[in-house]
């Protein structure tokens, strides 16, 4: 890279300046003739500490959606995992609601002490939600501005709830250097209806609850393709346990070819074309790979032995995580998706229900590790680094959990938990791919969930 | 602007003096002259086939010096403080101490503060200490020069100052290849960004 011309050594020393030295971390910026910045290492990363102001309230009927809006903003931006949201009793009492009215200086002192800011109007003009939300930089005092965004959708309590996770994806997407956010993107599960499971779906934090299937039979493991435009899933009907897919652009199943044994647990491939399921047709269960219409399936696992629940690594789509009986109790295998290079993960207990991480990295899957008569037994969800092979817990002591899922961003793994043990009172939690901010999504009778991959 | 501080300069100003510099000049090159020994007057021709005789190899010419270019040494300080005027500053908060980031004359950290933070923690959060030898890389500093595309990603990282600690150097590198991307340009189809990784002990 050509270099400009720079000042040499003896034209400076006419010129004294008192220089600042912070003790370890000091950054410097210069910029070359070319475009370009420097900048340093410091020793301690935190999270980006953000104030979300409550929108100014425009003309209209606003106060209704904006209490909707206002709340949901703030904790998308709070269940981001990478923002340390300013608590409400600390900002600022003012309610800016356009760049103008901004006093910047205010946030950026005690007590809210924001590095961010998200601040904007949100008004209701003839029957539709005009939103304006702007993310201001606190410590660029010259030019604060990150993002300005307009929003215009129908006005109802689900747009403002969306306007606000679209609001709050951007803002993670700019602020996260480039990782998707979560506020968009939905989690399919089983409901249990009275003796019948059918399929559900609601948004990533629990709200909009509503079914997908009305079969009125036995439906389980869920899965959304990758462009979330249909959902796989196993259902029991008059010839036994079957692949069914179900479109959520045409609204109404599609077709799945049928074949004979139990089929069970569907996994699709990141390229949105195969699909892997547990089938027993050759009268052990073991993993085939179809197409998303069930032609062209072919047998990958041939060991005696169930094998079940595969689960592609969404990264590269070349190998497969599943589960085997082959040596006694259900362990957690990987192969590469033509069933070679078969490696063992887990070294004994009963593992189940494996999940890839999206970065590709990590596997998070239920394990009892002391399973058997008389061993104290409780399944937890536990996230293995697969190049490694080491693994760490995830939940302790609170009933037995089950199905992880993760999230589109690697950061959050949602999963079933039944804090009494009976079946009949699973619910679904959330939690941070490190154990925190566990949390409740639904309440009992929910079961094993599905985060869709955007 | 350098020698406005009141510290000694670093081992890296040091190499534009010739007297201290770390380069040797070439000494010119003398081959030894090979004569045939003499021979004594009790010696016997001894029958065999005559060697032609030896001729003193001709001194080869030193090859040609290039003329290394002096790069005059940075205006920045060495500490990583702008000596410069500050036009905005932005400082983060953070556990062990404050990193500043001050923003000299050119409009994109100027105006794209936050970017520039992104890219700070994310290589920093890739910067895996454990991979540099403690005891070589005490208080030594490496800076890995790398582009930043449209889309974020980063490429084209080397070295461009390394800090005696190969392992230090190594694991710079690595911890800014290990980024998968910053999240798009917010302009610009391309940035430079030089980033130096400071060892030190916890």
């Amino acid at each position: 890279m050509p270099r400009p011309q720079r000042t040499p050594l003896l034209r400076s020393t006419r010129r004294f300046r008192l220089v600042v030295l912070f003790a370890c971390l000091a950054g410097a910026l210069t910029l070359r003739a070319q475009e370009g910045f420097h900048t340093e290492t410091s020793t301690g990363v935190t999270n980006i500490r953000i104030a979300v102001a409550d929108f100014k309230p425009g003309s209209g009927d606003a106060q209704t959606f904006k209490g909707t809006f206002d709340t949901t903003l703030y904790a998308d931006l709070a269940n981001a995992g990478i923002f340390d949201v300013v608590s409400k009793s600390l900002q600022p009492q003012t309610t800016p609601g356009v760049p103008a009215e901004m006093n910047i200086q205010q946030w950026a002192v005690a007590p809210a002490s924001a590095a961010m800011v998200a601040f904007g109007n949100f008004s209701v003009e003839s029957g539709k939600i005009v939103c304006n939300g702007f993310l201001f930089d606190a410590k660029n005092a010259q030019f604060p501005q990150i993002l300005a965004k307009q929003y215009n959708e129908e006005a109802s309590d689900d747009s403002a709830r969306q306007i606000a996770h679209r609001f709050a994806d951007e803002i993670i997407f700019r602020l996260s250097g480039g990782s998707q956010g979560i506020a968009e993107s939905k989690i399919v599960y089983v409901k249990f209806n009275g003796a019948d499971k059918e399929i559900w779906e609601m948004d990533y934090d629990g709200a909009n609850q509503h079914p997908i299937s009305k079969l009125g039979s036995i439906s389980l493991s869920p899965r959304i393709s990758p462009d979330n435009s249909r959902i796989a899933f196993s259902s029991l009907g008059k010839d036994g346990f079957q692949i069914r897919v179900f479109s959520l652009i045409l609204g109404r199943m599609v077709t799945f070819t049928g074949t004979g044994g139990t089929n069970l647990s569907p996994a699709w491939a990141p390229n949105g074309k195969d699909i892997a399921y547990s089938s027993s047709r050759s009268g052990d269960p073991e993993i085939w790979i179809s197409d998303a219409n069930g032609s062209l399936a072919r047998r990958i696992t041939s060991f005696r032995g169930p094998d079940v629940s595969p689960t592609f690594n969404p990264r590269t789509g070349s190998q497969i995580a599943w589960i085997s009986g082959r040596t006694g109790l259900p362990q957690l295998y990987i192969m590469d998706t033509d069933g070679s290079a078969v490696q063992r993960m887990t070294d004994g207990g009963y593992a189940t229900s494996p999940s890839w991480s999206p970065n590709g990295q990590f596997l998070a899957f239920a394990w009892d590790r002391k399973y058997g008569p008389g061993a104290p037994g409780g399944q937890d969800i536990y996230v293995m680094e697969i190049a490694t092979k080491r693994w760490i817990q995830l939940t302790h002591d609170g009933g037995r959990c089950d199905f992880p899922s993760w999230s589109p961003d690697g950061r959050h793994i949602v999963y079933a938990n039944t804090a009494d043990g009976k079946a009949s009172h699973m619910k679904i939690m959330t939690m941070l791919a490190d154990g925190t901010q566990k949390r409740a999504l639904t309440g009992t009778g929910a079961d094993m969930p599905n985060w869709s991959w955007k | 602007m350098v020698a406005s501080i009141p510290l000694p300069p670093t081992q890296r100003s040091l190499d534009t003096g010739v007297l201290t510099s770390e380069a040797p000049s070439p000494a010119p090159v003398t081959a030894k002259e090979k004569t045939e020994t003499a021979a004594t007057p009790d010696s016997v021709a001894i029958p065999e086939k005559t060697k032609p005789p030896k001729v003193s190899e001709k001194p080869t010419p030193a090859p040609p010096k290039h003329v290394q270019p002096i790069t005059p040494p940075p205006t920045k300080a060495v500490t990583g403080e702008t000596a410069g005027i500050r036009i905005a500053q932005s400082t983060m908060e953070l556990k062990n101490g404050t990193s500043s980031v001050s923003i000299q004359d050119r409009s994109f950290g100027e105006r794209y503060a936050y970017y520039v933070s992104i890219v700070n923690s994310k290589v920093s959060q890739n910067w895996y200490k454990s991979e540099a030898d403690p005891i070589a890389s005490m208080d030594k500093s490496a800076t890995i020069v790398f582009d930043i595309d449209r889309e974020g990603v980063p490429s084209n990282a080397r070295v461009e100052t390394r800090s005696g600690s190969p392992s230090l150097d190594t694991s710079a590198l690595r911890a800014v290849q290990r980024v998968d991307g910053f999240g798009p340009l917010p302009a610009g189809n391309r940035i430079t960004v030089e980033f130096t990784f400071h060892f030190r002990p916890q």
